[in-house]
C-alpha cells in the first residue's frame, strides 16, 4: 500500500515536471498562459506589489509620517481640503466613467466636448491658483470668517486649494483621454499607465523628499503648497495594476484561479520581505523615522529599484479579456454604463452583501483587545500568538483550486458566513460564560480565531474569482465590463453604510470606549464593547447568507458567457480584417 | 457501496456546451438562464429612471457634506433621559463638549446655544465659553449615567446640584483638566471636601479629580490667576521659563523645597471616616503621598490605576475623628507604611502601572485580592528591578491562598522572552516607617 503510493507520488512529481517542460513556452491545449509567464508573473507582481507598498509611506493625510512630523500641516485642514474638494468631485467622477469604460476610445462630438471641459478646467484652475483673491474678501463675510477661523486655512488659500482640486482634474481628465487611446490597443486596459506614469512618478517621489515645502514658515502657505505638491504627486499613477492583469489572464477558469493561488500568492513574499527590510535601512539613519533622509533617500531608491523591475517584467504579462478590436468596441454612453450595471443582478446581490457586512463596522479589532486587556500578552507570547493566528490561513490556500472544482460559489459562501456566525458565537459565550477563567476562555478564543482563519482564505480566493466572473458576465450583457460605472452602488450604499457605522461607535461610548483605551482594563466595560459589536456581526453573517440563496451564476453559465464574448471577438475581428480596419486589442482566445 | 460513493463524487466543472452562435446575433444572442444583452439600446423611455437618478445624485452629495460638515465641527452634545417611573426626573447619559465649556452644573437638563458668532469656537479655537451653556430647572437631574463626562479634556469645574442622588463611579472617568467637583451643601447623598467627591457620611470617596493638583498649586501659592481669570504658574525652570509642575529639585528648588511642594500638592490624606476607596477613584491621580485611614475596608476595582507617581502608600491611626485632607505633621496618632490593617479587599487592576511604588504589604485581614491587582508595577532596567519588586504578605501561604485570590494578582517582569513573577515573602514582619 506504502509502495503504491510512493509509486503514485513519484509518477505525480514526473508529471508535473514534464507538463512544465512541455508548455513552458507554449500553453497546453485549452489553456492560455505558458509556464514561462508564471515566472513572470512571480517577478512582476512581487515588485509591482511591493512598489505600491512602498508609496504607502507617503499620502497627503494625517497618518503620513512625512505630513505631521516634516511638513506640520495642522491635522484640522486635511477635513477642509476635503470639503473644499467634495461637492465638485462627484462630476469629475461621472466624467471619468465615461472615458474608463470606453477605453478612452470616444464619438469625435463627446471627445471634443470633453477635452474643452477639461482645458476650461485647467485654465480657471491656473487662474484661481495665481489670482489673489485676498484683498477683495471681506473678513466680516460669515463664510470667510469661518475659512479665516481654521488653522493652516484661509479664505484667500480656500481658493487656491480650489484652483488646484480644479486644475488638477482638469489636466487628469485630458490625460486620461489622451494616454487610453495611445495605450490601450498596446499594453491593455490594466497596466496602460504605466508607460506613461512611471517616469514622472519616480521623479514625483524624489521631489517629495527634496522640494523645501516644509520649510516655508506660514502654515496657511504651507498647507496649500503642500496639497498642491501632493496633488501632481498623485496625477501619476502606480498602483498595483498587474496583480489586476493577472486576475483577468486567461478566460479559462481553472487556469486563471491556479495563478491565484500559485505565482501570485508566492509573489507577495518579496513584499514580506521588504516589511523587514525598509524599518531596518530606516534604523541605520541617525534620527530614524524623523530623518527626512527616509524620505530623500530611503524611499526613492527603495521604490524606483522596484519601478524599474515592474517595467521590466510588466510587458512579459498579458491580459486575455475575449473581446473586439478596440475600433470595433461597443460604445458606452451615459446612460448605457449607469443603467447597464443595474441589470446586472449579482452586482446588486454583492453589494447587498457588502451593505450588510458594515453591521459590523466600527468595532474594534476584538483579537488585539483580548490578546492585551483580558489575557495581557505582550512580547514573545504575543508575536507567537498572533504568528500562530495568522498564518493558520495560508496553508489551506493552496487548495484553492480543489475546493473551486468541488463546491459551488453559492455553497463556499454561505458557509463561510455561517462558519463566521458560529464562529463568532462561541467566543462571545465563552466570554460572557467563562471570563473569569482567564485560562479555558483564552483557549477556546484561540482554537476558534484559528479555526475562522483557516475557512477564511479559500471563501476569499473564490470570491475574488467570482468577481471577476461578474465583470464577464458584465460584458456580456452591456459589451463593456463597466468596473468604473460599478462605482455607483458605491454611491447608493456609502450614505447607508455611513449610518450604520455610526451605530457601534455610538454604543461603544455609552460604554465608555473613546480616546482613551485604558477602558478595556474595566472588566464589564471590556465585555460589553467587544460583545456587544460582535453580536452586531453576527447578525450581518447571518443576514448575508440570504443573498447567497438566490446565486445562481454557476460555471456552466460562466462557460457560455465566455463563449459569447470569444464569438464576438471572432466575428468583429472578421469584420475588421474585410474592411481592412485594425485589430488591435483584440483578443478571441 | 463505497465504490458507487467513489463514483458519485464528481467535480463541479461543467460539460462545456457548446453554443452555435449566428454571427448576426453576437450582440443580442441570450444564454439561457440569463438576462439578455442590451447593447447600444436606447433609453428614452427612462425617463423617470433619469429623474430618480439625478434626484439621487443631489442627495448623495448633499449626505456627504452633511456628515464632512458634522466631522469639522465640534458642536458638542448634552444628553439626558427621562428616568422611568419618576416623571420630571432626568438622568444625565452624556456631556460632550464643544472644546471651550471649563464648567458645568448638574442640576436642571442643559442645552447648548450658538449664534453665527460662535464660528470659530465650534471649528476649534480653544477660547472659554460657558455662556453656551442654559439650564433648564424645570428639567430635574438627579442621576449621573456612567462615563457621562467620559475623556473630557476641557471641563475644569462640575457642580453638582442637591437633587442628584445617584451618580455613578465611572462617570467623570478620564476627565483629564477636572480640578473640582462640588456638591450643593444640600444634597441628601454626596459632600465634597474641598472639590473631591465623597458619599454624604465621608465613608466612601468616589472621586480625586485627575487635575486636582493644579488647584491645590493655586490654592498653596504656586500659582496665580491673570488678568482674564487663567491660571499661570509661578514655578520657573532653570531658564527663567514658565513650568507647570515641579518634578523634582533644581538649582533653584532644594530638596527642602520639593519636599515641601510634595507635601502641600501632591499629598492627600482620607478622612478617618472613609470605609471604601470607590472603583476608579485615584486613577491617573498625580499623587506622590497617600495616607490611607486605619479603618479601611475595601480598595475598588482600579482604585489606584495609572497613579505612576505615587511614592509611598501610607496609613495612619488617630483617636479623634478626622475630615482634614491636607497634611500636617500631627495630624495622626500612629502612622506605618503600605496598606492599613483591617483592610479586606483590593480590587482587580486596583494599582496596575504604579511604578513608583516600592514597598507593598498585604495585611493579614486581606481577604480578597482581584485579577492584575499589581500588573505592570514592576520594570526592569539595567538587570535590576523596580517598582513593587517585592510582595510582603502578613500570612504563611497556606493562609493567604485560603482568600480569595485572582489570577495574575503579582507583578510580572521581563525574563527571558517571557514574564516571570517577582517573590513573595510570607509571614512577613512590616517595615518601620522611615523617620
Amino acid at each position: 500500500m506504502e509502495e503504491k503510493q510512493k509509486s503514485s507520488l513519484i509518477d505525480k512529481t514526473k508529471w508535473l515536471f514534464n507538463e512544465i517542460k512541455t508548455h513552458w513556452n507554449t500553453p497546453a491545449e485549452g489553456k492560455y498562459v505558458p509556464y514561462k509567464e508564471y515566472l513572470d508573473i512571480w517577478l512582476a507582481v512581487g515588485s509591482n506589489y511591493s512598489g505600491t507598498k512602498v508609496l504607502e509611506y507617503i499620502s497627503f493625510a494625517a497618518g503620513c509620517y512625512l505630513i505631521m512630523f516634516h511638513y506640520n500641516l495642522p491635522y484640522v485642514a486635511f477635513s477642509a481640503i476635503a470639503l473644499i474638494n467634495m461637492p465638485l468631485q462627484k462630476l469629475w467622477d461621472l466624467l471619468a466613467w465615461i472615458i474608463n469604460d470606453n477605453l478612452g476610445f470616444l464619438p469625435k462630438k463627446k471627445e471634443r466636448t470633453l477635452y474643452s471641459i477639461y482645458f476650461f478646467s485647467i485654465i480657471l484652475g491656473i487662474f484661481l491658483m495665481a489670482f489673489n483673491f485676498k484683498p477683495y474678501l471681506n473678513p466680516n463675510n460669515a463664510v470667510v470668517a469661518a475659512l479665516n477661523s481654521i488653522r493652516g486655512v484661509s479664505a484667500a488659500s480656500a481658493i487656491k486649494m480650489l484652483g488646484t482640486h480644479i486644475l488638477w482634474n482638469g489636466w487628469a481628465g485630458a490625460r486620461n483621454i489622451f494616454w487610453r487611446k495611445k495605450l490601450v490597443p498596446k499594453f491593455g486596459r490594466y497596466k496602460y499607465f504605466l508607460y506613461c506614469d512611471i517616469v514622472p512618478k519616480c521623479i514625483m517621489v524624489i521631489l517629495i523628499g527634496w522640494l523645501p515645502v516644509y520649510n516655508i514658515q506660514d502654515v496657511v502657505t504651507r498647507v496649500w503648497v503642500a496639497n498642491a505638491l501632493f496633488a501632481l504627486y498623485n496625477l501619476f499613477g502606480y498602483n498595483n495594476c498587474l496583480e489586476t492583469c493577472t486576475q483577468n489572464i486567461s478566460p479559462n477558469m481553472q487556469e486563471r484561479i491556479l495563478v491565484r493561488t500559485y505565482p501570485l500568492k508566492l509573489s507577495h513574499i518579496l513584499n514580506s520581505v521588504m516589511v523587514l527590510v525598509i524599518p531596518m535601512a530606516i534604523g541605520f539613519l541617525k534620527d530614524e523615522w524623523a530623518d527626512i533622509n527616509v524620505y530623500k533617500y530611503v524611499i526613492p531608491i527603495i521604490f524606483i529599484s522596484f519601478a524599474i523591475l515592474t517595467m521590466v517584467f510588466s510587458n512579459r504579462i498579458k491580459e486575455r479579456i475575449p473581446q473586439p478590436p478596440i475600433e470595433e468596441k461597443v460604445q458606452i454612453s451615459f446612460w448605457d454604463g449607469i443603467f447597464g450595471v443595474m441589470r446586472n443582478k449579482y452586482k446588486w446581490m454583492l453589494n447587498i452583501v457588502g451593505l450588510l457586512d458594515s453591521l459590523g463596522n466600527g468595532m474594534l479589532a476584538f483579537t488585539t483587545v483580548v490578546y492585551l486587556y483580558t489575557f495581557r500578552l505582550s512580547g514573545l507570547s504575543y508575536g507567537l500568538l498572533i504568528s500562530l493566528v495568522s498564518f493558520a490561513g495560508t496553508p489551506p490556500d493552496f487548495f484553492t483550486p480543489y475546493f473551486i472544482k468541488r463546491f459551488s460559489y453559492k455553497q463556499v459562501m454561505i458557509f463561510y458566513y455561517l462558519s463566521r456566525a458560529i464562529g463568532y458565537g462561541i467566543v462571545v459565550a465563552a466570554i460572557i460564560l467563562c471570563g473569569d477563567n482567564v485560562t479555558l476562555c483564552g483557549i477556546i478564543c484561540v482554537i476558534m480565531l484559528i479555526l475562522m482563519e483557516t475557512t477564511h482564505t479559500i471563501p476569499m480566493a473564490i470570491h475574488h474569482d467570482m468577481e471577476i466572473r461578474v465583470n464577464d458576465y458584465q460584458m456580456y450583457l452591456s459589451g463593456e465590463r463597466l468596473e468604473s460605472f460599478s462605482g455607483i452602488f458605491g454611491w447608493f450604499t456609502s450614505p447607508i453604510t455611513t449610518l450604520i457605522g455610526l451605530i457601534i461607535p455610538i454604543l461603544l461610548l455609552k460604554f465608555g470606549f473613546n480616546s482613551n483605551w485604558d477602558v478595556l482594563f474595566v472588566d464589564a466595560s471590556r465585555v460589553k464593547i467587544i460583545v456587544i459589536p460582535i453580536l452586531f456581526d453576527i447578525a450581518g453573517y447571518l443576514l448575508m447568507t440570504i443573498p447567497y440563496f438566490f446565486w445562481d451564476y454557476d460555471s456552466a453559465k460562466q462557460n457560455k458567457v465566455i463563449q459569447v464574448l470569444k464569438r464576438r471577438a471572432e466575428v468583429t475581428e472578421k469584420l475588421a480584417a474585410e474592411q481592412n480596419e485594425s485589430a488591435e486589442g483584440s483578443f478571441v482566445g | 457501496m463505497k465504490k458507487d460513493k467513489a463514483k458519485t463524487k464528481k467535480t463541479l466543472v461543467a460539460e462545456e456546451e457548446i453554443l452555435e452562435i449566428p454571427e448576426d446575433e453576437i450582440w443580442t444572442y441570450q444564454i439561457d438562464g440569463l438576462a439578455a444583452p442590451k447593447i447600444n439600446a436606447s433609453y428614452k423611455d427612462k425617463k423617470l429612471g433619469k429623474v430618480l437618478f439625478v434626484l439621487f445624485i443631489i442627495f448623495a452629495i448633499a449626505v456627504s457634506m452633511f456628515f464632512s460638515v458634522r466631522a469639522l465641527l465640534n458642536t458638542g452634545t448634552l444628553e439626558y433621559k427621562e428616568i422611568e417611573g419618576k416623571a420630571g426626573e432626568y438622568e444625565l447619559i452624556q456631556f460632550s463638549n464643544n472644546g471651550s465649556i471649563t464648567e458645568f452644573r448638574v442640576e436642571g437638563a442643559a442645552s447648548l446655544n450658538y449664534d453665527a458668532e460662535d464660528a470659530g469656537m465650534l471649528l476649534g479655537e480653544a477660547q472659554t465659553n460657558n455662556d453656551v451653556v442654559s439650564y433648564d430647572k424645570s428639567k430635574k437631574v438627579t442621576k449621573i449615567h456612567e462615563y457621562a463626562f467620559n475623556c473630557d479634556g476641557t471641563l475644569q469645574v462640575i457642580r453638582i446640584g442637591a437633587d442628584v442622588t445617584d451618580i455613578d463611579a465611572k462617570s467623570f472617568y478620564s476627565c483629564w483638566a477636572l480640578q473640582c467637583i462640588y456638591v450643593d451643601k444640600n444634597n441628601p447623598n454626596y459632600c465634597d471636601i474641598d472639590g473631591v467627591l465623597y458619599n454624604k457620611d465621608m465613608t466612601e470617596i468616589i472621586c480625586y479629580p485627575i487635575d486636582h493638583d493644579r488647584y491645590l498649586r493655586l490654592k498653596n501659592g504656586y500659582a496665580h490667576l491673570d488678568e482674564n481669570g487663567v491660571q499661570v504658574s509661578d514655578l520657573v525652570d532653570d531658564d527663567g521659563k514658565e513650568m507647570e509642575e515641579l518634578w523634582g529639585t533644581t538649582k533653584k528648588y532644594d530638596e527642602k523645597y520639593f519636599e515641601e511642594y510634595n507635601l502641600k500638592v501632591r499629598t492627600y490624606v482620607l478622612p478617618s471616616t472613609v470605609e471604601k476607596i470607590g472603583p476608579l477613584c485615584f486613577n491617573y491621580a498625580n499623587l506622590r503621598y497617600v495616607y490611607l485611614p486605619e479603618g479601611l475596608k475595601e480598595i475598588g476595582t482600579l482604585g489606584f490605576f495609572d497613579a505612576g507617581n505615587i511614592n509611598a502608600i501610607y496609613s495612619y491611626k488617630t483617636d479623634k475623628v478626622n475630615t482634614e485632607t491636607a497634611y500636617s505633621p500631627d495630624m495622626f496618632q500612629t502612622v506605618y507604611p503600605s496598606l492599613p490593617e483591617g483592610l479586606e479587599k483590593i480590587g482587580s487592576d486596583c494599582f496596575t502601572k504604579d511604578r513608583g511604588l516600592t514597598y507593598m504589604y498585604i495585611p493579614s485581614s486581606v481577604k480578597y485580592i482581584g485579577h492584575h491587582a499589581f500588573w505592570d508595577a514592576v520594570y526592569k532596567e539595567d538587570g535590576e528591578l523596580h517598582g513593587i519588586s517585592q510582595m510582603n504578605v502578613a500570612v504563611d501561604e497556606a493562609t493567604f491562598e485560603k482568600g480569595e485570590i485572582g489570577s495574575s494578582w503579582l507583578p510580572k517582569y521581563d525574563y527571558m522572552l517571557f514574564k516571570k513573577n517577582i517573590d513573595v515573602n510570607y509571614s512577613a514582619e512590616r517595615v518601620q516607617m522611615p523617620q
